[in-house]
C-alpha cells in the first residue's frame, strides 16, 4: 500500500461526498463518528480486499483493523507481508 | 430471600452434569462445573470490593464468561446490579449509577479480563427514588434512548421467571440444547439468550463483540456448538445470509428456531432467511426493555410469497405481522384522543405483559408511559407504536407516533439528536429524517443550515456528535446548505420534502 489516497478517495466518494480526500484525517475514527456503520463495514472490507487482493477468508478480521484510515493501511501491510509487520 | 433461579441451576448442573456445556466462547468450552468455581472465586472477590452490601452495584464489562460468572456471583450474593452499555462515557455512567444508588463501579480490570475491581461513584445528587428490594429485584437494564440518560428499567424477579418459563417452552430450550448470544449483555434480548438458557441448563455460544461482523467466524460458531436458537435484529440475519451467497443460498446451519426482533424486516431479506433457512421455524417477535416480549408471528409462506411479491413493486411489502400476544399479554389500541379502538383499526399500541417492569426507577417518567386501566391489575405500558388491527385479530406495526426510529435496532428520537446538532455554534437549523434503506432497514440523513460565511462540513459534524451521541445516532449523510430550508404552509422544515429529496439524489 504505497499510499492511502485511494482508500481516502474511496471513503470520501462513498460515504463523506461533501469533503475532499485530503481534509479526511488518518486517525479519524470512522467507527465512532459514525461513518462507517455495519454494513458499510462490509461493504469497506469488500473493497480493500479487492483492491488491495487480500483473501479474507484467511485473515482474521476485527472491525479494529477497520477503525481508520492508518488502521486499514497497518493491516493491509501486515495481511501482504506478514514478515515485514 | 429466595434463591435466583439462575444462580440455583448453575450450582445444580454444576453437581448433576458437570461436565455439560455452560458456555461457549470462541474456541473455549466453559463447562457448568467450570461456571460454578468461576463464579464461587468471584463472590469472594466482590465481598472484598463492594463491603457495602445494601447498595445496587453499576457493572460494565463485555460480554465474556468470566462476565457472565460475575454477574451470576453479584445475583447469588442477592446484589442489585445496574447493567448500563459497555459503550457508553464515564459520565453517563456516572449518572446511571448515582441515579440508581450506586456507590461503586465494578469491572473486569484490562489484561486478561479475568479480575475484577471497582471504582467509585463521584458523589452527587441523591437518587430521585428508592428502587425495588433486591427481593423484587436483582438486575437494572436501561433503554436505549438517543441522547441524554436512558432510563433505568429493574428486571423484576418473579417476572423474569415467567418469562423463562415461556421462552423456554416457546423455543425448546433444555439441557443440551444451544443458544446464540449475539446481542450485549446489557440488551433485554440477554434475558432470553443467556439467562432463560443458563436458568434451564441449557448452553449459550457467546459472540465476543470484536468478531460480530464476521460472518464466516458466525456460521462456523453456529455450527460447530450446534446452535438451535437464533434471536436477532435483522441486521445479524442479513450479514448471514449474504455471506453464504457465494457457496448457494443455503447457510451451513442446522437452526431450528430463526427470531426475528427489534426491527421491521425488509421483503427481500426474508426470502434470504427462508431460501438460507429452508428447515428453521422464523418468528417475529415483538417487545420492549419495559415489558419484554408481547406479541410473537410464526412466519408463514404467505408472508414469504407476498416479501417475494414486495420485492418487485415495493408497496405490495407492508410488513411483518406483529401476530398475536403471548399467553397472558393483554393489549389494547388507543385512538389519537385516548379512546379505545374496539375491532379493526389503527391507533397507539398498549401492552401489559406478564413480564413487564413495576416501571422505570424515575417514578415521573413512570406516570407519562404506564397507564392503568380499570379492572386491570397491571398497568398499560404506551409503547409508541402505531399499530393496524386486522378483522382476524392480526396487528401489523405502522411507524412511530413521535420522532422515534429504530437504526440497526436501537430506538433513536430524531428531534433529539436535532437539538444536539442545533448546539454546534456554525449550525443554524438541523433537520434528521430517516430514509428508508434497502440495506439497513433506515438510515438517518441530516440537512443542516450554516452561515453562509462558514466553512462547516460533515467531519466538523460527526466530531460534535460523536462526543454527545450514541453511534446509531449519527447521521449517515449530511447536506450541508447556505440556503433556508423548504418549508409547509404552517413554517415548519417540510420533513417530508427534505426526506424525498434525498431520497431521489440518492
Amino acid at each position: 500500500m504505497n499510499s492511502t489516497l485511494p482508500l481516502k478517495t474511496w471513503l470520501v466518494d462513498n460515504f463523506i461526498t461533501d469533503i475532499t480526500p485530503d481534509q479526511l484525517e488518518d486517525d479519524l475514527d470512522l467507527i465512532d463518528s459514525g461513518i462507517v456503520d455495519s454494513l458499510r463495514l462490509l461493504r469497506l472490507i469488500s473493497w480493500v480486499s479487492d483492491t488491495y487482493e487480500i483473501p479474507m477468508d484467511e485473515v482474521p478480521l476485527s472491525p479494529d483493523n477497520f477503525r481508520s484510515v492508518a488502521a486499514i493501511r497497518a493491516f493491509v501491510v501486515e495481511a501482504k507481508d506478514p514478515a515485514a509487520a | 430471600m429466595p434463591t435466583n433461579r439462575v444462580c440455583a441451576s448453575v450450582s445444580r448442573r454444576a453437581q448433576e452434569s458437570p461436565e455439560s456445556t455452560a458456555l461457549w466462547f470462541g474456541e473455549e468450552r466453559i463447562t457448568y462445573r467450570q461456571l460454578h468455581v468461576r463464579t464461587t472465586e468471584l463472590s469472594q472477590e466482590i465481598d472484598r470490593l463492594l463491603p457495602d452490601r445494601d447498595r445496587p452495584v453499576c457493572v460494565t464489562v463485555h460480554k465474556t464468561p468470566d462476565a457472565v460468572a460475575l454477574l451470576l456471583a453479584l445475583f447469588g450474593a442477592g446484589r442489585q446490579v445496574l447493567l448500563p452499555s459497555a459503550g457508553l462515557g464515564e459520565q453517563v455512567v456516572q449518572e446511571l449509577a448515582r441515579r440508581a444508588g450506586c456507590s461503586q463501579i465494578l469491572f473486569l480490570a484490562p489484561g486478561d479480563g479475568s479480575t475484577a475491581a471497582a471504582r467509585s461513584v463521584v458523589p452527587g445528587r441523591t437518587p430521585t427514588a428508592e428502587p425495588p428490594g433486591p427481593e423484587n429485584s436483582l438486575l437494572f437494564l436501561t433503554t436505549s434512548g438517543s441522547t441524554g440518560i436512558p432510563k433505568i428499567v429493574p428486571i423484576l424477579r418473579a417476572a423474569q421467571d415467567r418469562f423463562t418459563d415461556w421462552a423456554a417452552d416457546a423455543f425448546d430450550i433444555a439441557p443440551g440444547r444451544t443458544v446464540l448470544s449475539y446481542a450485549p449483555l446489557n440488551f433485554d434480548l440477554s434475558l432470553l439468550d443467556v439467562w432463560t438458557t443458563l436458568a434451564v441448563g441449557g448452553s449459550v455460544a457467546l459472540v465476543p463483540a470484536d468478531r460480530s461482523t464476521d460472518a464466516g467466524y458466525l456460521l462456523d460458531l453456529i455450527e460447530r456448538t450446534r446452535v438451535h436458537l437464533v434471536q436477532s435484529v435483522p441486521m445479524l440475519f442479513r450479514l448471514l445470509t449474504e455471506a453464504s451467497v457465494s457457496r448457494g443460498d443455503r447457510l451451513p446451519v442446522r437452526l431450528e428456531h430463526a427470531v426475528i426482533t427489534g426491527d421491521s424486516t425488509m421483503a427481500d431479506l426474508l426470502v434470504r432467511i427462508r431460501r438460507g433457512l429452508p428447515g428453521a421455524r422464523l418468528y417475529n417477535l415483538y417487545g420492549c426493555t419495559e415489558t419484554n416480549d408481547s406479541l410473537l408471528h410464526r412466519i408463514t409462506d404467505a408472508d414469504v410469497a407476498s416479501a417475494a411479491a414486495g420485492m418487485a413493486d415495493a408497496a405490495v411489502w407492508k410488513g411483518l405481522p406483529l401476530g398475536r400476544p403471548l399467553p397472558g399479554v393483554r393489549t389494547v389500541l388507543v385512538d389519537e384522543y385516548g379512546r379505545d379502538l374496539e375491532g379493526p383499526g389503527t391507533g397507539e399500541l398498549l401492552v401489559s405483559t406478564p413480564f413487564q417492569t413495576s416501571g422505570y426507577l424515575d417514578p415521573g417518567l413512570t406516570a407519562d408511559r404506564f397507564v392503568p386501566r380499570a379492572g386491570a391489575p397491571a398497568p398499560f405500558y404506551r409503547t409508541g407504536d402505531v399499530v393496524t388491527r386486522a378483522a382476524d385479530g392480526t396487528l401489523t406495526l405502522e411507524g412511530r407516533n413521535d420522532f422515534q426510529v429504530k437504526v440497526r435496532g436501537v430506538r433513536t428520537n430524531l428531534q433529539e439528536v436535532e437539538r444536539v446538532l442545533a448546539r454546534h455554534p456554525e449550525v443554524r437549523e438541523a433537520v434528521v429524517v430517516a430514509i428508508p434503506d434497502t440495506e439497513a432497514g433506515v438510515r438517518l440523513h441530516a440537512l443542516v443550515e450554516r452561515p453562509r460565511d462558514s466553512r462547516l462540513n460533515s467531519l466538523d459534524l460527526r466530531r460534535h456528535l460523536s462526543e454527545r451521541l450514541p453511534r446509531t445516532s449519527i447521521p449517515s449523510s449530511f447536506t450541508i446548505t447556505d440556503e433556508p430550508f423548504p418549508r409547509t404552509s404552517t413554517g415548519k422544515p417540510d420533513r417530508k420534502l427534505i426526506a424525498n429529496l434525498r431520497h431521489v439524489k440518492g
